[in-house]
C-alpha cells in the first residue's frame, strides 16, 4: 500500500521511515510562519521569553513573519504592535516581510512554499501553499508549540482526494470550483483531513486558481489542501525555494478515505449566502439583489486572473454611482504586474477604488459596512459582522460577478459582459 | 496522570448542524473581554433562564461539525465562567476544536450523542472507558478517542502548561542521555 504526499512529508518531518494516517507524531516544521496580530505574535514573543526563557530562536531561517494586517496603521497602538514585531524579528534575525502583500501569497513569492516542505502558521488560509506540494497547516494558538520547541504534536491526517476533469466555462472561476466542492462534498466532508486536489484538469489550471481553491480548504473542514506538484508549479516554486528538498507526490496506490470526481465543464457561477460559508447557491437565484459595496481582494482572490476578469467586465463601463468597489491586489508583485498589463488603469477609469495590498478590507477594519448594507466579495468569509456591522451582509462570489454587480448596483451575471 | 471524568447535566443541546459558536454571545458582543459581561449576554437568543439554571459541572451537547465558521474564544469563555465543563458533539469543526482544546476545555466527539441525551439528563464522560454514560437513562455510548497531544493538553489545563510540561520532560530526557553517555 502506497503513501499519500501528506504521509511522506510528515514522515520526513518526524524523522521516521514512514508514517500512516491516524498516527500521533511530533514533526519538525521546515518553516514556521505568522503575521503580527494582537493576541497572537505578541503573545508568542512574550511567552517564549517569560515562560520558556527563550531569548533567541535557534534557527531563524526556519521562521517568517509578515506585517499585512493593520497596513497602513490607523492608531498608534497598531503601530506599537508592528514596532514590537520589527524589534523581535531584528533581535532574532528572523525574516520580516512588511507591506509586501498578504502573507500567504508573499510566502509563495519568497520561497516558503518549498515543494515537500512542512509549514505551520496559526492562520488556516496558509493551506494555499499546498498548490506547490507544500503541506501547510494552520494550528491556531497551538502554533506556539513551534515557537517554543522544535516540533509540533499532531496526528497524521487522512486524505480526501478530489479529481478535477474538464475545463471551466467563461464566467466561471476557481472560486466557483471551491464553493462547488463545499456544496457537493459538504462543509464537514474533509474534517480533520487533507483535501488533495488532482486529476487531469489540474495541469491546465492556473497556479493562481489553485491558490484560491487550496486557500479556502478550511470550509470543507480540511486541515489543509495539497496538490501533487507538476512541472508548472515546480517551475515557479523550485527557483524560489528556501530549502533544498526533494518534491514528493502521492503514490498511485495511496490510501484515501474518499475519492470524488468533479466535472468542471458543468459548473456555474456560485454565490455563498450569508451568514455561513456552507450556504452555496446558484448565482441565478440571487440576481437583482441590491448591493452597496464590492470587494475584490484577499488571500483567496485578488490575483492577476481575478483583476483580468474584473477589467474585462469593467472595461469601458462605469461602477454604478453610490456603489463602492474596492480592488486590492493580493501582493505588491501582483499589483506591479497588473499595472504593467494596464489592468489598474482600466479598473480605475471604471471607477474602482484600487488600494495597495492589505488584509484589512477582508475583515472590515477598513471599508467598514454599516447596518443593512450588503456587499459582494471575493473575501474569505461571509459570517455575520465580518466586514463591519453584524447587520450587514456579505455574498461571496467570483471576481467577474463582483465587477458586474458593481456596474449594476445589484447582484449580476458577468457573462453578458464578457 | 489521567484525565478526570466529566459529570454533570446536559445544560443545552445545540441541534443545528455546522453551528457557529459566536451565536452564543451574538456577533455584536464578540469583542467584549470582561467575562462577567460575556456571561450576561450568553445564551440570550436561546434561553433567557440559562444562567440561572446552569450548575458547575454541566455540559453542552452539539450536532455535527460543531464550531463551523470563524469561531472566536469569548463564547466558550462565557460558558466556562457559567460552570460548563465540556462539550460533547456529534463531530467538531477542526478550527474550533483546536482553539478550545488549547484552552484546556474538554471536547468529546461522540457520534450518536444527539439521540442519546435529553436536556437536563445527568451524563458522565468516562475517559478511560471511552464512553459517555447517561445516568438518567442508564445507557452508555462510545466516543472517539482523543489524539494523544489533545488528551495531554486538556489534562495539563491548556496549551502553555502542556508545553511547559513537555519542555521539562525533554530537558529531563537530555539530562538522562547526558548522564548515560558520561558514565
Amino acid at each position: 500500500m502506497g503513501y499519500t504526499i501528506t504521509e511522506k512529508i510528515l514522515a520526513r518531518a518526524a524523522g521516521l521511515p514512514s508514517v500512516r494516517a491516524g498516527q500521533d507524531i511530533k514533526a519538525k516544521p521546515d518553516f514556521v510562519l505568522a503575521y503580527d496580530f494582537p493576541g497572537y505574535t505578541d503573545v508568542y514573543f512574550k511567552t517564549m521569553k517569560e515562560d520558556f526563557g527563550i531569548e533567541r530562536v535557534a534557527e531563524p531561517e526556519r521562521f517568517g513573519i509578515f506585517i499585512d494586517h493593520m497596513v497602513p496603521t490607523a492608531t498608534a497602538k497598531e503601530e506599537e504592535l508592528h514596532i514590537n514585531t520589527r524589534t523581535w524579528c531584528a533581535e532574532n534575525n528572523v525574516p520580516l516581510f512588511e507591506r509586501r502583500g498578504i502573507g500567504h501569497q508573499v510566502s509563495a513569492e519568497v520561497g516558503y512554499a518549498t515543494p515537500g516542505a512542512f509549514v505551520v502558521h496559526f492562520d488556516g488560509h496558509v493551506s494555499q501553499l499546498g498548490t506547490f506540494g507544500t503541506l501547510a497547516i494552520g494550528l491556531r494558538r497551538n502554533v506556539m508549540e513551534a515557537f517554543v520547541s522544535d516540533t509540533v504534536s499532531i496526528r497524521v491526517p487522512h486524505t480526501v482526494r478530489v479529481n478535477l476533469h474538464g475545463t471551466l466555462r467563461p464566467g466561471v472561476m476557481a472560486r466557483d470550483v471551491f464553493h462547488h466542492l463545499v456544496r457537493t462534498l459538504g462543509p464537514s466532508s474533509c474534517r480533520f483531513q487533507v483535501l488533495e486536489i488532482g486529476g487531469p484538469a489540474v495541469a491546465a489550471m492556473s497556479t493562481e486558481g489553485l491558490q484560491t481553491i487550496t486557500g479556502l480548504a478550511m470550509f470543507t473542514g480540511a486541515l489543509t489542501a495539497i496538490v501533487n506538484p507538476d512541472p508548472v508549479r515546480l517551475d515557479y516554486a523550485l527557483p524560489r525555494a528556501r530549502k533544498k528538498l526533494d518534491p514528493v507526490t502521492s503514490d498511485p496506490d495511496a490510501q484515501y478515505s474518499a475519492v470524488h470526481d468533479i466535472d468542471l465543464s458543468q459548473l456555474e457561477p456560485i454565490v455563498v449566502v450569508p451568514p455561513t460559508p456552507a450556504d452555496t447557491r446558484d448565482l441565478t437565484e440571487f440576481l437583482g439583489l441590491e448591493i452597496n459595496a464590492g470587494y475584490l481582494g484577499s488571500c483567496a482572490s485578488g490575483r492577476l486572473e481575478d483583476m483580468r476578469a474584473a477589467a474585462r467586465v469593467l472595461s469601458g463601463r462605469q461602477v454604478k454611482s453610490g456603489v463602492s468597489l474596492h480592488i486590492v491586489p493580493t501582493s505588491q508583485e501582483l499589483m506591479a504586474a497588473a499595472a504593467r498589463e494596464g489592468l489598474i488603469a482600466t479598473l480605475v477609469e471604471a471607477g474602482a477604488f484600487v488600494s495597495s495590498p492589505s488584509c484589512d478590507y477582508c475583515f472590515g477594519r477598513i471599508a467598514t459596512m454599516t447596518a443593512n448594507q450588503r456587499a459582494v466579495s471575493t473575501g474569505t468569509l461571509n459570517v455575520r459582522g465580518r466586514m463591519g456591522s453584524p447587520d450587514s451582509e456579505i455574498y461571496l462570489c467570483n471576481a467577474a460577478v463582483v465587477a458586474a454587480s458593481a456596474i449594476e448596483g445589484r447582484i449580476a451575471d458577468p457573462r453578458p459582459y464578457l | 496522570m489521567a484525565l478526570k471524568n466529566l459529570r454533570g447535566r446536559v445544560a443545552f443541546i445545540f441541534e443545528q448542524v455546522d453551528f457557529d459558536v459566536d451565536q452564543i454571545v451574538g456577533v455584536k458582543n464578540i469583542k467584549i473581554t470582561d467575562v462577567e459581561e460575556l456571561a450576561k449576554v450568553a445564551m440570550q437568543e436561546y434561553d433567557l433562564d440559562f444562567a440561572a439554571q446552569v450548575r458547575p459541572g454541566d455540559l453542552l451537547v452539539g450536532a455535527g461539525n460543531f464550531g463551523y465558521g470563524h469561531p472566536h474564544y469569548p463564547p466558550m469563555k462565557a460558558m466556562r465562567h457559567l460552570g460548563i465543563t465540556g462539550v460533547i458533539a456529534e463531530s467538531f469543526s477542526p478550527g474550533y476544536w483546536r482553539g478550545e482544546v488549547s484552552m484546556g476545555f474538554p471536547q468529546v466527539s461522540c457520534p450518536g450523542i444527539l439521540g442519546f441525551v435529553r436536556r437536563w439528563d445527568e451524563v458522565e464522560v468516562d475517559w478511560a472507558a471511552g464512553v459517555v454514560r447517561n445516568h438518567s437513562q442508564g445507557t452508555e455510548i462510545p466516543f472517539e478517542s482523543l489524539p494523544q497531544a489533545d488528551a495531554e493538553m486538556i489534562e495539563a489545563g491548556g496549551l502553555v502548561p502542556f508545553l511547559k510540561r513537555q519542555a521539562a520532560q525533554q530537558h529531563e530526557q537530555k539530562e538522562h542521555a547526558h548522564v548515560r553517555s558520561g558514565s
